[in-house]
């Protein structure tokens, strides 16, 4: 994109800093990513478990409405009323049956068809309800993750996962019948790009808390998938063995069935990251504010098999492991404000740790290098129109 | 034990009181010794959002006495220096209050949180909500938090949390 005068380094492992934090870029962005050719995650199904259940959730700005009918089909609308667009629903979640415009009283079922519109004798001649339902973005679910795409040359939602779609899974519990246990909501003064970057990878050496909760990172793979760039990290878990400084160790026990799916991390293009760690099952819907901010909800689960400790296990891990506040993430939450006041620097942020040559880009990855998220940088550069350098 | 209502109003105030000088001192320490000893001690954030439709998740979940102990460790000894530090004034009033039993009263009172970030030195609102508290007058007279929920209106937080509400 000549327009905006950013040259792209030409090596694989340096990113403009410029490309977090100006406005221009930024605007570019929300028409190339957000409304370009992308699938983000907007809802998990367990969120609205019963009929009439919805959730409203700004993406990119955009209001969206995603609601279960009363035969149990969970759709997303636009939350804007068909006739002059004023916002539909008002409610977080909640649970209903219709949804009424109090501007004209127009009044939409769960399906989104519109079934009540006072006094429309008076409207255009051959006036017919059926002309207006709520209408629609495109969406798609995989386990129950409710994906919405602003453009309508998007890719099928199964090749846009691609090989992040088994990894997903296994974090979606197996069989993506969840659990709601509820949220952790946070706006962080980051540039979307800053927290994505940073949020699925992990510095080891950030985490004061591994060492002094006498825990070591447990074997694991590191790998990309698809042409966007979706970061995909399966790690067996190595639980703590030796003493540690806490009293009450239950924040950090396991008591899942299997340690070889004990951690995984899928991070898709381009803001989603999800986690499932120990017994913590995280998705985290994101959407850019501005430049300078990003908002993160943090949902948690457990799973429908759960038993009533097990549940109550997950609920006190969640709540205190994982999130803006959580014992091993908190100092997460730092960096990615530290990074976008470091970002308003000239110059390059470099990427080291596993690059093994500045020229050439890879595929698989150790657990802890960098340079698995330098694929998606790839992608998002030539989705910005940036050209490389030549020299 | 009786008290008069107003020796028992001053005597809650000043435990409302306690606490926000406690965090507003960073004194983690001085935040436990507001708690009773008893092992179901509790403090529990949270947003309103959730507790309304009835998900019992928080941003700080400390549901016994050993959480309790684990939070002043983890603001004392493992998070120490991985964070921007900020400042906090916390606004407290009691709003209600009702004798559960000879030892125990429930009191509500809202808060709001102000902050102040030291690297940017702007003062904004970190959150507003109210505390449901039971509190444990204790034999010495003394009274004690048993349990402590900070029910957040502020349902997306500004900024991520390092001490408790």
């Amino acid at each position: 994109m000549t327009e905006t005068g950013l040259t792209w380094p030409k090596n694989v492992n340096e990113i403009p800093k410029a490309a977090f934090t100006r406005k221009d870029i930024y605007a570019e962005e929300m028409k190339r990513i957000f409304f370009g050719q992308e699938w983000h995650p907007v809802a998990h199904e367990s969120e609205l478990p019963n009929p009439g259940d919805f959730k409203t959730f700004r993406l990119a700005g955009v209001p969206l409405l995603i609601a279960r009918d009363m035969e149990g089909v969970v759709r997303v609308f636009y939350n804007a009323c068909s006739h002059r667009g004023n916002q539909l629903e008002t409610a977080v979640m909640g649970n209903k049956t219709e949804f009424e415009c109090p501007y004209h009283r127009w009044l939409f079922d769960a399906k989104g068809d519109l079934v009540g519109c006072p006094n429309h004798r008076d409207f255009l001649p051959g006036f017919d309800k059926s002309d207006y339902p709520l209408a629609q973005p495109r969406f798609d679910s995989f386990f129950g993750l409710f994906f919405v795409t602003l453009s309508a040359e998007t890719e099928p939602l199964p090749e846009f996962l691609g090989g992040s779609q088994n990894t997903l899974r296994e974090l979606l519990g197996g069989d993506g019948r969840l659990k709601l246990l509820g949220y952790q909501k946070v706006r962080y003064d980051s540039n979307w790009k800053s927290y994505t970057d940073n949020d699925g990878y992990h510095a080891p050496l950030l985490h004061q808390a591994f060492k002094l909760l006498n825990w070591q990172g447990g074997k694991g793979r590191q790998f990309t998938s698809t042409k966007h760039g979706h970061i995909c990290f399966e790690s067996a878990l190595s639980v703590v063995s030796g003493p540690t400084v806490l009293k009450d160790d239950s924040l950090i026990a396991f008591k899942g069935q299997d340690p070889a799916v004990g951690s995984r991390i899928v991070s898709l293009f381009p803001t989603f990251v999800s986690t499932k760690h120990l017994d913590v099952i995280n998705l985290r819907f994101a959407t850019p504010i501005d430049e300078e901010t990003v908002e993160v909800h943090y949902a948690y689960f457990a799973h429908q098999d759960d038993d009533e400790d097990m549940v109550r296990h997950r609920l006190r891990q969640s709540s205190n492991l994982l999130g803006p506040c959580g014992l091993i993430s908190m100092e997460d939450a730092s960096i990615f404000h530290r990074i976008h006041i470091g970002n308003h620097t000239p110059g390059n942020a470099i990427f080291q740790k596993g690059v093994h040559d500045q020229s050439k880009l890879e595929a698989e990855f150790l657990q802890n290098d960098e340079s698995g998220n330098l694929p998606r940088w790839e992608y998002y550069r030539s989705v910005m129109g940036f050209e490389r350098a030549e020299a | 034990m009786m008290q008069t209502d107003n020796a028992l109003e001053a005597a809650m105030d000043a435990l409302l009181l306690a606490d926000a000088s406690a965090l507003d001192g960073k004194d983690m320490k001085g935040w436990l010794a507001n708690y009773s000893e008893e092992d179901e001690s509790s403090y529990i954030c949270r947003s309103a959002e959730n507790s309304e439709n009835g998900l019992a998740l928080g941003f700080m979940y400390d549901d016994c006495r050993s959480r309790l102990e684990d939070r002043v460790t983890f603001v004392n000894d493992i998070w120490a220096g991985t964070f921007q530090d900020y400042r906090t004034r916390h606004f407290v009033q009691r709003v209600e209050y009702r004798r559960v039993d000879a030892a125990t009263i429930s009191m509500r009172s809202n808060f709001s949180v102000f902050m102040t970030p030291t690297d940017s030195g702007i003062t904004q609102v970190l959150a507003a909500g109210q505390y449901l508290d039971t509190i444990r007058l204790e034999k010495t007279g003394a009274l004690k938090l048993l349990s402590r929920r900070a029910e957040l209106d502020t349902s997306v937080l500004p900024r991520y949390l390092v001490y408790p509400l």
